[in-house]
Formats: C-alpha cells, structure tokens, sequence
C-alpha cells in the first residue's frame, strides 16, 4: 500500500479497513486478518496497525473476541454511519477546495451535477463498445 | 514496557576527533526505530559502540547488562560478510553462526532464507549486492535477541529487493524485541518506523516518535528530516 507521508499512518490505515469493509471486500461479521498479517500485506509496523484497530474497536464498527481475533461489526446503523462519515469527509474536501475558488454554494452544485452530466456519457460509450 | 537500551554520556573519540558526545538514548521494547543522519555522522559507530566492538566513555545498558560480554548476548548486530573469504558457501556462513551463537534457530534461517530466496549452494562471490544483503539479514534475523542493529540494510539496493526485506523484518521480528536500522535516506522506510533517532553534531538531535510527526507537525519524515539541516548546521566534514 502506498502511503502519504504527511498523514499519520494509523490513521490510513483506517481508512484503507474502512474502505474494504464498504465495498464489501470485507462483510459484516467477517474476521479480520491477523494484526502481524496486516502489518506484512500493508508494509507498516504492528504497532502502528495495533493503534489503527484499537481506535476502530472504540469506535465499535469492530469488535474484538478476546482469543479469536477481529471481526467487522454487523450492526447495519453503525455501518451506515461510517459510510456517511466517509462521505462527508470526501465531500468536504471537495467543497473546501472548490470554495476557495469563490464558488458559491449552488455553483458548486451546478458544477457537480455538471461534471456527473459529462462523465456519465463517455463512460456510456465505453460500454457500448465493450 | 521496559529500556532494551539505555545509554548514557557517551562519548567517542577517534584520532583525538569527537565522534560523538553527550549521547543519552533510551529505547524501549517492541518497537522498529530509525536512526537517521547524514554519511559519517556516527551511525555505525554509534551500532558498533553499543555491541560493544568499539570502546567510548559512559554507559551503556542492553536489557539492563552493561558488560559486555553479556551485553553482546543481546544484540544482533548486521555485519557485512567481510570476514569470509569469496569462497565460501552461504551455508557454510549460517553453519559457522549456528557454532557460534547458541540463539541462532535454524529453522528461523531457513524460512526466512526460503522467503527471500537465497540459495545457500552459492559461493559468496557470485552473490550480487541484493542478496548478499539478504543473507545479512537472514543471518542476522534469526538469531533469537532483544535488540537488532541493522546498518543500512538498503544502500544500494534495488527496489524489489528492499520490499522484500522490509517485508521479512514484519515478518519475522520478535514481538518484543526492538530493531534499530540506520539509513541515510528515510522515505523508504518511513511507513514501518514507530519512531525516528537523528545523530547529528556529534550527538543525538532528536528522537520522535514518527506518527507524532505527521500528527502534531502534519510534515512528511523526510521533510522534517530535512528542515534540522536548514537553520545552520555546523558544515565540517567528518572523516
């Protein structure tokens, strides 16, 4: 995995779990690799993987079964609330940088469902020619 | 969690030159440390003074023994292979260490060996840079301490081989012992440091840990690296 070198890598590395358990690479309920697997498949130390699940387990969306491991919460309310949490933090890096260009907020709007009108279309193409 | 090493007032002196002085470092256990710092800062000496194969002035403590002799026990330290002549074999190599150090595991040799692909038939000679590195750190990896030096493990290496070594050290480190690897450039190995160890001006400049400096800074380890050497240090040229 790469990383970047400015942004704490505990903190990565729950986005990068996060991430894995809302595409459905890993499911509710499903058991987590071993912190020392996760820290060779990710190249990061184990102490720094042990920080980023015990952060997640506080936040609940894992839970930790004391001698069988991690697993992902299966609570769907949690798991909905994630996903609105990753959201809104992509969503407010977006409009943050894009208020900087002195758009107003229905601007960014427009642009939005602008930008989502163009890709649409050639991505249709693409399909068709598939 | 308890020192794997403490040191403190050290100083060495070379020819009469500081090499170092005033060194007070504490590691504590389970951790993967950087040692940083430009070419001839110290580094290796600084590793070569804690197996106890160099001699200076203050004390020095490995799992809480600060003779030597015991102290040495605890540390593994990555030396080049230059006490053997081209000729031998890998294996003749790990068999030598299995004499000698009575922590070595065979079995820890081996799978790690397998992981990196070394083939033990070959004559030191025909090995390139790459893996002789690798038999480095096989050999220095499997033997069973608490604190493992590991002296720029990556210099000149090519990329495939460094992510294979970085991965063996995850791989196989003990979880309670710590490992101290120097390097001269930091961001290939950023991502797998708890915390960072700068040698410059003859002493240690700081020691932080590495996420504390992307969290409370927000900088990138190689700049904050970097931004020591900025504001004036002394220019002299060690060596």
């Amino acid at each position: 995995m790469k990383f970047d070198d400015k942004v704490p890598i505990y903190y990565q590395i729950k986005t990068y779990l996060y991430y894995d358990v809302l595409t459905g690479k890993l499911k509710p309920g499903a058991k987590l690799p071993a912190v020392r697997q996760l820290a060779v498949d990710l190249t990061v130390n184990v102490n720094t993987v042990q920080r980023a699940l015990t952060e997640m387990i506080a936040e609940k969306t894992i839970i930790s079964q004391r001698g069988k491991g991690n697993f992902v919460t299966e609570d769907q309310d949690k798991l909905a609330q994630l996903k609105e949490q990753l959201v809104m933090s992509q969503l407010a890096h977006v409009y943050d940088q894009l208020h900087r260009l002195n758009l107003s907020d229905s601007e960014i709007v427009a642009s939005l469902q602008r930008y989502i009108d163009q890709k649409g279309a050639p991505q249709d193409v693409e399909r068709i020619s598939d | 969690m308890s020192n794997v090493l403490a040191i403190k007032d050290l100083a060495y002196k070379q020819n009469r030159k500081t090499i170092l002085s005033n060194v007070d470092l504490e590691l504590t256990t389970g951790k993967i440390v950087g040692l940083l710092g430009e070419n001839g800062a110290g580094k290796t000496t600084l590793m070569r003074l804690i197996t106890g194969s160099a001699k200076g002035k203050g004390a020095i403590e490995v799992s809480g023994d600060s003779e030597i002799a015991k102290r040495k026990s605890h540390v593994s330290f990555s030396e080049q292979l230059h006490g053997f002549s081209n000729g031998y074999k890998v294996d003749q190599v790990v068999h030598f260490y299995e004499t000698i150090y009575p922590d070595f595991d065979h079995a820890r040799y081996d799978a790690m060996a397998k992981f990196l692909q070394v083939d033990g038939t070959k004559k030191l000679s025909a090995l390139s840079k790459g893996m002789k590195e690798k038999v480095v750190i096989a050999l220095t990896l499997a033997r069973q301490t608490d604190l493992y030096l590991l002296d720029e493990p990556f210099s000149g290496i090519d990329s495939m081989s460094r992510k294979r070594i970085i991965s063996s050290i995850l791989q196989w480190k003990p979880d309670d012992a710590t490992i101290l690897i120097s390097d001269h450039y930091v961001t290939e190995i950023a991502p797998i440091l708890d915390e960072i160890v700068i040698v410059k001006d003859h002493g240690i400049a700081t020691h932080i840990g590495a996420d504390a400096i992307r969290d409370e800074k927000g900088m990138e380890i190689e700049d904050y690296y970097e931004s020591l050497y900025e504001d004036g240090g002394d220019a002299d040229d060690e060596i």
